[in-house]
């Protein structure tokens, strides 16, 4: 625990000294900003403020942004070297890989918070349906973490960042598609499995509707188990390999 | 990998766990292929469980070393965790679905049924369906839909059922449902032997309220059959089957598939032997007679207002001698004596407040006071009248029988009395043996002993065809028709859900500018200088 | 403190470590000596815990490597061959982190201390990005001793860096034997001697020899090493010469004299004497050659190629 903790503090204080990750609080607060003008905008007069506006556009942001979060975690560590003091110092690599992921994840929630400026400026100027946005902020919040978790597999795989971003945005885009996923499998049984198994399936019609469904937190818990339970594989198959 | 060393029960104990790992895969590849907890997935998920408490109960250490990974040097373990892993995730994951745990929190309630709902519902005695066609493309609006649908199945324990059907895959049902757009829901009532009884197959309207469009469904559905409306046809009235625009087939449609049962009647031929309107008419409608009735027609409708009964009256302007509800004829008589209410042989004028002409009456005034006019807004849905009738209540109606007016027309207005004139020239002036506004053109009455209701309208195009769908008219047609009928007591209700509607954003161009500016450059930009600031005094260290 | 019995590291059919086995006591400074790809890095690598050995074991303070991999943890100190830092911590910041990381109590003041023993402490503000090799290379030292660990395993801690900080360094590990057994790797010789207590030479993954500098070479030294200066005789006479001594089995030109190698015997400098007088030339010099250890190295490594 102790462990996890301190890899933490340091991934977490990495995050915070370096300019990148302003650089894209900054980006994702412009481009979130842009969107929440434009749907009030759109809005006065004619229909309340949508509830799930951020969340719903963050859960296409995060095909790209997680990755980009997580690239480095593993990846340059293993590039640098420092792979090899972390995994001969005395903690458990399920340390190191948890306390990697809760760093970005603390981040990434961070990252949250600020978008919650604009709930505050609907409060003080309407009357939105507060239930509704904590759902749809709960769920991507829990999507976020699965969606960081796999970035953290892949960033374990390999010491290419590069590869590694791509290849879990690669793997996020399709978990994403199960939205479109209807338009592409004919059989509707088959599309419902398929969007069953997708990311986007446990988040837009229950979180984003303002609904909590114990399935989906189990789902995207799981997800993010799975991935980190594999990731800590990965880091320890050094040890046996 | 030298494994001879082990122990026997050790690897007995390991081949357990293969087979508890195999039980689990198959469990979890069954579930998807089969959608649900058939036979087959829970024998392999038992056999997944047994298997793997018998690794654990004979190789402990194995069992340990395979869970926590430890057993560094066979790669199989860490393949075996993951997918003992994903087993337990999946397994939660099917149970928790199965056990339907949802925390609705949204304001509105959207996903949760109100009082009002779990009423009508506790009507529900035999099985109904909800049937939804969605194609694949709406998979996400269905299961949006299904959540909300899933509560009227588990409120009434399994009694409303749900299935849905892709249209595309099945054109042949969707055709027999006459599917018009994809996510269209139906609701229906099950036969016996589990097939949809088609004839009581409605379409559930869809609007911004889902709550009020199916359990008003289930309501209709309900009580569809045990209301009937009768349709006057014996004095050259409009025609109910008549599909042009001077007919009135659409209303007649459209009570139809509200549930409700139409039937022609033929007063002159009942009142000729002495008979009566029967039991079951809900409703008597007279859509615009030509001409006036006899005594013993009149004596029909008595004794069928006198055991409750209602009756629908539009009365045109007319200009033959012997002109239906003629202001000094019996049957105007006989309303005004005992319902303190009747038609003027005058026809309203408005020069304010009209369509084309001063004759097309547009609505002026509007009490909403009543249950028929509780949605007839005059300012979004106007009726449209082309050449209204005045009617008048009385100031002093008979006892227990209450009156009122609904709509009426300007002040400026005012009832031409010379319908001869007007009538063959279809000249018009105000003159003073003309009557001053602002004119009744649709009132009613009701006795409260004997329940008779009487909706008594200046106007029959409203209801054509031709007419029905411009501005209020249908409004006032349905709601009259289920004031009359009863009909709207058992289906009207306010569902809590919607009765506070998230309000509308108002807000200034300048709050808007304002809030673009914190937005879109302070917040960034703060965050932006933020790092520019961390970066300088890093750059220096 | 360290015993390793059979380690070995094969690849497919390449055994980069092959059935090593040595001990090291406590205090002691072992130099594992060998060319690049002897298994130096693999061979620690393995007793750090990063990776693990195909076949055979270690023990370090008493715990096995591969079953009580953290409690070796607990007590090593390791420096990789590149020193793997975080470029964007400060020194302080990234020696602390080590120290917490190995649950060092007191991390604060344990990191001042070790900054201060290699002279780092007043650049502990600095981001690391922006320290010398050298200063680096002492960076990594200080992170492996943060935790005070027992043992000590550093992989060429003086490569690539300039000479004045490969003497700092090498003083830096001579003063870590007086309290932690240092298992220590390179492939410069005259290091192995000066810093260690005792070599462990080792290519292709197999221990070749031994010992304290001064025994190995005793050992190793096969035979006499003689320097020879004569004047009156070409050179190429003078080599003929001394090459038709008995027991002399080469003789190569050493600056104006010779370097004569010759089988162990009795009276062999009275030979060599009594035959160049005979030849009426003068025996300038006769001196016994001390071989350096790099001599006897490269002996060896010349002698297993050949082989």
């Amino acid at each position: 625990m102790n462990g996890t903790w301190v890899v933490f503090r340091r991934e977490v204080g990495q995050y915070f000294a370096s300019p990148i990750a302003y650089l894209i609080a900054a980006a994702l607060l412009l481009v979130t900003g842009l969107y929440f003008n434009a749907d009030l905008t759109f809005s006065v007069g004619t229909k309340p403020a949508e509830p799930a506006l951020i969340p719903l556009l963050l859960s296409f942001a995060m095909v790209f942004c997680a990755p980009l979060l997580t690239m480095r975690l593993l990846a340059e560590e293993r590039r640098e070297g420092t792979l090899e003091l972390l995994l001969t110092a005395p903690v458990s690599d399920g340390a190191i890989v948890l306390g990697k992921f809760l760093s970005a994840w603390f981040y990434y929630t961070i990252l949250l918070a600020l978008t919650f400026i604009y709930q505050i400026i609907l409060v003080s100027i309407t009357q939105p349906d507060m239930g509704h946005t904590m759902a749809a902020y709960i769920g991507i919040w829990l999507y976020g973490g699965a969606t960081l978790a796999v970035g953290i597999l892949f960033s374990a795989i390999t010491e290419n960042q590069i590869v590694a971003a791509f290849l879990s945005i690669a793997l996020l885009f399709i978990l994403w598609m199960g939205e479109l996923i209807g338009q592409i499998i004919t059989n509707l049984e088959l599309a419902e499995v398929v969007r069953q198994l997708t990311l986007i399936g446990h988040f837009t019609s229950s979180f984003a509707v303002g609904l909590i469904r114990a399935e989906d937190i189990a789902y995207y818990a799981g997800i993010t188990a799975l991935m980190l339970f594999i990731a800590i594989r990965v880091v320890e198959s050094n040890r046996w390999r | 990998m030298n494994k001879q060393i082990i122990i026997r029960q050790t690897q007995v104990g390991q081949w357990f766990g293969y087979a508890g790992g195999a039980g689990l895969m198959a469990a979890l590849v069954g579930f998807i292929a089969q959608s649900g907890l058939t036979e087959f997935v829970g024998i392999a998920l038992t056999i997944g469980l047994i298997g793997l408490f018998f690794w654990a109960a004979l190789a402990p250490a194995d069992f340990r070393a395979f869970v926590s990974g430890r057993q560094m040097r066979y790669s199989t373990g860490a393949v075996f965790g993951t997918l003992l892993l994903l087993g337990v995730v999946a397994l939660t994951y099917v149970i928790l679905q199965r056990a339907v745990i949802t925390l609705d929190m949204t304001e509105g309630q959207r996903f949760s049924l109100s009082t009002e709902t779990r009423a009508v519902l506790n009507r529900v005695v035999y099985p109904m369906r909800i049937t939804g066609f969605y194609s694949p493309r709406l998979l996400s609006q269905r299961e949006i839909d299904d959540q909300f649908f899933r509560l009227y199945e588990v409120e009434t324990d399994g009694l409303i059922t749900r299935e849905y059907i892709d249209p595309e895959q099945q054109p042949a049902l969707a055709q027999r449902y006459s599917v018009t757009f994809d996510g269209e829901i139906f609701l229906s009532y099950v036969n016996a032997d589990g097939s949809t009884d088609f004839s009581t197959t409605t379409r559930v309207p869809i609007s911004e309220s889902q709550e009020r469009d199916m359990t008003g469904a289930i309501a209709r559905q309900l009580i569809s059959g045990t209301l009937t409306v009768y349709f006057e046809r014996s004095h050259g009235e409009r025609d109910p089957l008549d599909s042009t625009q001077e007919g009135m087939s659409g209303i007649n449609g459209g009570i139809q598939e509200s549930g409700l049962i139409t039937q022609p009647f033929d007063l002159q031929q009942v009142a000729s032997v002495g008979g009566d309107l029967p039991t079951d008419a809900s409703a008597f409608i007279l859509a615009r007679p030509l001409t006036d009735f006899s005594d013993s027609e009149i004596a029909v409708i008595d004794r069928y207002l006198k055991r409750g009964g209602a009756l629908f009256i539009m009365s045109d302007v007319l200009f033959n001698a012997d002109a239906f509800l003629r202001q000094d004829g019996k049957f105007n008589q006989f309303l005004w004596n005992n319902y303190g209410l009747r038609a003027l042989d005058a026809a309203i004028v408005d020069p304010v407040s009209s369509q084309d002409t001063p004759l097309d009456i547009v609505s002026a005034a509007v009490y909403t006071d009543s249950a028929i006019a509780a949605r007839l807004d005059s300012g979004d849905t106007p009726t449209l009248f082309r050449l209204a009738r005045a009617v008048e209540i009385s100031s002093n109606p008979p006892a227990n029988t209450p009156n009122g007016r609904i709509v009426l027309s300007s002040p400026q207005s005012y009832g031409e009395t010379n319908l001869k004139q007007l009538g063959e020239t279809n000249t018009y002036a105000f003159d003073p043996e003309d009557i001053q506004g602002p004119l009744t053109s649709v009132a009613w009455a009701y006795n409260q002993k004997t329940g008779a209701k009487i909706l008594l309208v200046g106007d029959s195009d409203f209801a054509t065809n031709g007419q029905v769908l411009t501005g209020g008219n249908s409004i006032l047609f349905t709601d009259g028709v289920a004031w009359l009928t009863g009909y709207g007591d058992q289906i009207n209700y306010a569902p809590q859900a919607y009765r506070t509607g998230l309000p509308l954003m108002f807000v200034t161009g300048q709050t808007l500018d304002a809030i673009a500016f914190v937005t879109v450059i302070l917040m960034p930009g703060l965050v932006l200088l933020t790092g520019f600031i961390v970066w300088t005094r890093r750059i220096r260290a | 403190m360290i015993d390793v019995q059979n380690l070995s590291k094969t690849y497919g059919t390449f055994a980069a470590v092959d059935r090593l086995s040595f001990k090291a006591e406590a205090g002691e400074v072992v130099g594992l000596l060998g060319p690049n790809g002897a298994g130096k890095t693999t061979t620690m690598r393995m007793l750090t815990g990063f990776m693990p050995p195909s076949a055979g074991s270690a023990r370090i303070a008493g715990y096995d490597i591969l079953n009580d991999s953290l409690e070796v943890r607990r007590r090593v100190g390791y420096l990789p061959e590149r020193v793997p830092v975080y470029p964007d911590m400060t020194v302080q910041g990234y020696i602390q982190f080590w120290a917490n990381l190995r649950g060092v109590r007191d991390a604060r003041r344990q990191t001042e201390r070790v900054l201060e023993s290699v002279h780092l402490l007043e650049r502990r503000k600095t981001l690391i990005r922006n320290l010398s090799k050298g200063m680096r290379q002492r960076l990594g030292l200080a992170q492996a001793l943060v935790h005070d660990p027992p043992v000590v395993i550093l992989d060429e801690p003086t490569i690539g860096i300039d000479p004045q900080q490969v003497i700092e360094v090498r003083q830096s590990v001579r003063a870590l034997g007086e309290k932690h057994t240092v298992l220590f790797s390179t492939h410069i010789l005259s290091e192995a001697e000066q810093v260690c207590d005792r070599v462990i030479i080792i290519n292709h993954g197999r221990i070749l020899a031994q010992g304290t500098p001064a025994t190995l070479r005793q050992q190793l030294q096969p035979g006499d090493h003689l320097y020879v200066q004569i004047s009156g005789a070409s050179s190429a006479a003078g080599q003929r010469l001394l090459a038709e001594i008995e027991g002399v089995q080469q003789v190569q030109p050493q600056g104006i004299g010779f370097h004569v190698r010759a089988a162990v015997r009795a009276n062999l400098r009275g030979d060599i004497a009594q035959r160049v007088v005979q030849a009426g030339y003068q025996l300038e010099e006769l001196r016994p050659v001390a071989m350096t250890l790099e001599d006897i190295f490269l002996d060896l490594l010349g002698r297993e190629e050949g082989a």
